[in-house]
């Protein structure tokens, strides 16, 4: 999974969001190292929803123009799942054996 | 206002390179982000926007339908790097015309302009108008293919035995002599395009192409909810 993927259902694993605030909270998420742009993140999200790992949640005007808000998929909470699962434990592995006498408590 | 209006306008002229069915769907939410993520009085489309978008247009362009099985998906990848190389063609008759000549004329010293125009014009003239137009035939098919016309293999493996015959009259025709570098080119291409062929011809493939011309399943829009 791509890191752009894997922020962008990070974003919203806690609940709904519309694009604007998608792309705030990636840049949230990753302390300001990934700025997604309005193009990438609406192709990515085009893909996300053909591929049925997210949905549109619900649509609202404001100031007369189209918000759509975007939620998880039970299918991408699953992927998202999985992937963050994998990555923890890849760095679990990393940080175990850079500091093999402390690293393996807990 | 009309810094606003201009500004829009800008990036309505770059939503414009998104296919139909995506712009349906996205236009007016994109548009909205871009106007909220936009500087104050910002008038035009910044260069790092413009490319952001023609890059994602090129990707929604470009990507398969999800139901294309990986075979098929790595054929049109193939058929882009066809089109690519083609262009490296192009250029490489292009740019080598001079050097064929001295080889032409080094074999037969005594050609005059007359035979050499006469050369040229049987010989290098139809491969660089023939060229662009394999370009457009390479990005034909990778079109054909994505969304699993029912014609698209056959037609793709007609073009594949021009291109052999090509290849046969180029060798025929002493281009290993006169023309090596356009050959080496032309075989690499060849090469892709037999790939390809495999690849569209292999078991995992068959499924995704459509015996009825009708039937029009693969649409990415039809299996939305």
């Amino acid at each position: 999974m791509q890191e752009a993927t894997f922020l962008i259902l990070t974003a919203l694993a806690a609940g709904s969001q519309h694009g604007y605030g998608i792309l705030a909270d990636v840049a949230e998420i990753s302390s300001g190292r990934v700025r997604l742009r309005p193009g990438t993140l609406y192709t990515a999200l085009d893909r996300l929803r053909g591929d049925g790992l997210i949905a549109v949640d619900r649509e609202e005007i404001v100031e007369g123009r189209l918000r759509r808000y975007y939620r998880l998929t039970d299918e991408g909470g699953r992927l998202l799942a999985a992937e963050a699962a994998r990555l923890q434990a890849n760095a679990h592995a990393a940080l175990s054996r850079l500091n093999p006498a402390g690293g393996m408590a807990t | 206002m009309s810094d606003r209006d201009g500004l829009e306008r800008g990036y309505r002229r770059l939503l414009a390179c998104y296919p139909r069915e995506f712009r349906r769907e996205n236009e007016e939410e994109i548009l909205g982000v871009l106007l909220a993520t936009a500087a104050d009085g910002q008038r035009r489309v910044g260069v790092a926007e413009a490319a952001d978008l023609i890059r994602g247009a090129l990707r929604a362009r470009l990507r398969p339908p999800r139901q294309c099985p990986p075979a098929v998906r790595a054929a049109v990848r193939l058929m882009y790097v066809g089109a690519v190389l083609e262009l490296g063609v192009w250029v490489t008759v292009i740019v080598t015309q001079a050097s064929v000549r001295s080889a032409v004329l080094a074999r037969y010293p005594g050609l005059t302009a007359a035979q050499w125009h006469a050369v040229w014009l049987a010989h290098l003239l139809p491969d660089e108008i023939f060229a662009p137009v394999a370009v457009g035939v390479w990005l034909w098919m990778a079109w054909a293919h994505r969304r699993g016309l029912y014609w698209a293999g056959v037609v793709f493996a007609a073009t594949f035995g021009l291109a052999t015959l090509g290849m046969l009259t180029a060798l025929a025709q002493s281009a290993a002599t006169f023309a090596p570098a356009d050959l080496v080119a032309a075989s690499a291409m060849w090469m892709v395009h037999g790939a390809a062929v495999l690849l569209i011809f292999s078991k995992p493939s068959a499924s995704f192409f459509q015996p009825n011309p009708n039937a029009r399943i693969f649409r990415v829009a039809d299996s939305r909810p």
